[in-house]
């Protein structure tokens, strides 16, 4: 069975016309998908059941024996951490917020190591920000800064940038014009116009000298800035000015380099000085497909988008503090709950070790770097094939994410109603 | 009065306590003074023994000392008006947090955000003090208001965030970003630092060691002679952010 308009659910792009052919279920082909999306759908090898760490080894064990058994480890700890969310759908995000409430525990998603910095700035200065169809009808120039998209968004060029024609740009790749700042050459440099070459950590002295440009103080810029030429600098200034629109798109080369939201701030000042001479977004390129819905989600029932501690019964945040990858540093929490991300493979060795260290339960598909570091490990429908529920594209758009088939395996949901559920009757009894 | 506080040992000594109730004012009326160990509500006597010398009639009369295991004791002297507080070995993150008067001494080091937020008092910190020392909270648009943050060894990166008014001295080496988006006061680095001041529009940070990588978005303004420890210093004055308004003063040590 061929099914249409399928949404792919691996990158923060949520591309939602791919056609799937299903037999049996299983994913037998994918059209229009890049090659991320064809390894998501097609090589889905899954955990067949519950497993708890047996000695050196794994014991299968019940679904209900699992979640009984982690509803007990949440129970026990004093300071319990909730990390993932990101690769999971908006209602069992929501039913994890409530989960963490309940236990006073702490619950962060994958921006505390992508684009939280991009949310803190945004805090501070606000978002001047716009759908990504806006950006393929409208926009003559584009700013990819560190970002690599052809590698790690494959379809943003095609769908919304330089390759998509839109309703004011009949030749996408003939009109638009494309800039690329980064550290080091990469394929979506290659096709740049304009490719500003910055010394690492030097964004925030480049953006600096941009933002001085556009204001007229143009003067006191010395011959280079960070290892980009004074007039590459204007003559990239002049660009953006002269744009009908303009669209800058950041990654984590611009979040996670020194200065982290400072450089992000320091680029939506930036967009916000080109405001006065034309129109002008910035929007950062999110990761995991529905990173945004955590954060959605997460401010919609907390007030903070990720890192937020329940431990006093309300909602504190603040990064450095509360995010993950510092209490887990610090050797703080006493167990932890993986939902749909796998930090075994994505945090410093510290962390992973203390993981390895206390109760760690994993609720996920498939067998990754954290099932090695965890104690007990529930394998769960994957949204976008077998499960379905709402998520949010890199632009805030929010996507329902289809169910391509009905498997054998609960949804993140399910499982974790049933955690909360638990937890609720003994703290009441 | 003289209160000392010293730790018991705990089965999960990494888990934080949360301590914004150790101030001067909470023990001159006998409160039942709680803290929270991780999610779990603790009376102060599960966590620390409690020795009290000496009486009191205001809080200025009440002396707090702080032993044994404290580095992850946070918000110590959190809205702090009166008194003093000793703190023989390190100190958790916000100590002193939006303090408005008296005084903490700090023998070790400090932990993240210290004085966040300050409006008055002063805090002396005889160690390091890490990160966001004297800034303020996250997407605050002022940090420290008023009084005197001192630390003798170094601090970490964006000391002295948003700063507003009030006098934070580093005597010696800062990390990234110190001053960055600072409005007022007065900051002073006896050491090194990188990118100082960044976005500033107001007040004067002060480098008497070597500024790395300083922002080409500064416009150089003559020299200034300043005097520090006791030596008179030529200084190179910058006017700057001129990303921002640039209206903020950077003097780095020439000779
Ligand atoms: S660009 Fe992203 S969302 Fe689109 S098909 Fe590729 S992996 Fe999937």
């Amino acid at each position: 069975m061929k099914i249409e308009d399928v949404v792919c659910t691996f990158c923060g792009c949520l591309c939602d016309d791919l056609v799937v052919e299903v037999e049996n279920n299983r994913v037998c082909s994918v059209e229009n998908g890049c090659t991320l999306a064809n390894e998501k759908f097609m090589r889905d090898h899954r955990l067949k059941n519950p497993i708890r760490r047996d000695g050196n080894g794994w014991k299968a064990v019940s679904y209900d024996e699992a979640i009984r058994e982690t509803a007990e480890i949440l129970l026990d700890a004093d300071r319990p951490l909730l990390y993932g969310w990101s690769g999971t759908h908006g209602e069992a995000q929501s039913v994890g917020v409530h989960l963490a409430e309940l236990i006073g525990g702490v619950i962060d998603n994958t921006s505390t190591v992508c684009h939280g910095p991009s949310i803190m700035a945004i805090q501070e200065v606000g978002h001047p920000g716009c759908t990504l169809g806006q950006v393929k009808n409208r926009a003559d120039v584009i700013v990819y800064w560190g970002a690599n998209p052809i590698d790690a968004h494959p379809r943003h060029m095609s769908r919304y940038t330089t390759y998509a024609d839109g309703f004011f740009i009949e030749n996408a790749f003939r009109d638009r014009k494309v800039i690329v700042a980064d550290v080091r050459q990469t394929e979506s440099s290659a096709i740049a116009d304009e490719f500003l070459k910055i010394d690492r950590g030097g964004d925030y002295a480049a953006l600096s000298a941009l933002r001085a440009i556009v204001r007229g103080k143009g003067d006191l810029i010395p011959s280079r800035v960070a290892g980009v030429t004074r007039e590459q600098l204007f003559r990239v200034a002049e660009i953006c000015m002269k744009a009908k629109f303009g669209a800058i798109f950041f990654g984590l080369g611009l979040t996670m380099s020194p200065g982290k939201y400072k450089n992000i701030r320091n680029a939506i000042e930036l967009t916000q000085e080109l405001n006065r001479h034309t129109k002008f977004t910035i929007s950062p390129m999110r990761g995991h497909w529905n990173v945004y819905g955590s954060n959605e989600v997460f401010t919609w029932i907390t007030g903070y988008p990720y890192a937020i501690d329940f431990a006093r019964g309300i909602a504190f945040y603040n990064p450095g503090e509360t995010t993950s990858v510092d209490i887990l540093m610090r050797g703080e929490c006493d167990a932890c709950l993986v939902v749909a991300s796998d930090p075994g493979a994505h945090f410093p060795r510290a962390c992973a070790e203390h993981l390895a260290r206390i109760p760690t339960v994993q609720i996920d598909p498939h067998v990754n770097a954290t099932t090695h570091l965890a104690t007990l490990q529930i394998p769960v429908a994957v949204t976008g094939i077998d499960a379905e529920g709402t998520a949010y594209r890199m632009d805030g758009v929010p996507i329902r994410a289809r169910k391509l088939f009905t498997g054998s395996y609960p949804n993140d949901q399910e499982i974790l109603e049933k955690i909360f559920a638990r937890v609720k009757e003994a703290k009441r009894s | 009065m003289r209160v000392t506080l010293k730790t018991r040992a705990r089965a999960k000594p990494r888990i934080p306590i949360e301590a914004e109730t150790i101030i001067p004012q909470n023990f001159l009326q006998k409160n039942d003074v709680r803290v929270y160990e991780g999610n779990k509500e603790r009376k102060l006597e599960d966590i620390f023994f409690i020795t009290i010398e000496g009486p009191a009639v205001s809080p200025d009369q009440v002396e707090i000392v702080l032993t044994g295991d404290t580095g992850v004791i946070k918000r110590v002297g959190e809205y702090m008006n009166a008194g003093r507080i000793i703190v023989e070995g390190d100190i958790g993150m916000h100590c002193g947090n939006f303090m408005s008067a008296g005084e903490i001494i700090i023998r070790g080091n400090a932990d993240s955000w210290l004085g966040r937020e300050m409006r008055g008092g002063l805090i002396r910190c005889e160690g390091n003090a890490a990160h966001y020392c004297g800034a303020g909270y996250r997407g605050e648009k002022r940090g420290m208001r008023g009084g005197t943050l001192e630390v003798l060894g170094n601090a970490g990166d964006f000391t002295a965030e948003y700063l507003c008014s009030g006098e934070v001295h580093i005597h010696g080496n800062c990390g990234d970003l110190p001053g960055v988006e600072m409005r007022g006061g007065v900051l002073t680095i006896g050491g090194d630092c990188t990118r100082p001041c960044g976005n500033m529009t107001g007040g004067t940070c002060r480098i008497f060691g070597a500024a790395h990588q300083f922002l080409p978005t500064f416009r150089r303004n003559g020299t200034e002679d300043v005097e520090y420890n006791g030596k008179r210093c030529r200084m190179a004055a910058f006017r700057g952010d001129v990303a921002n308004r640039g209206k903020g003063t950077v003097l780095v040590r020439e000779d």
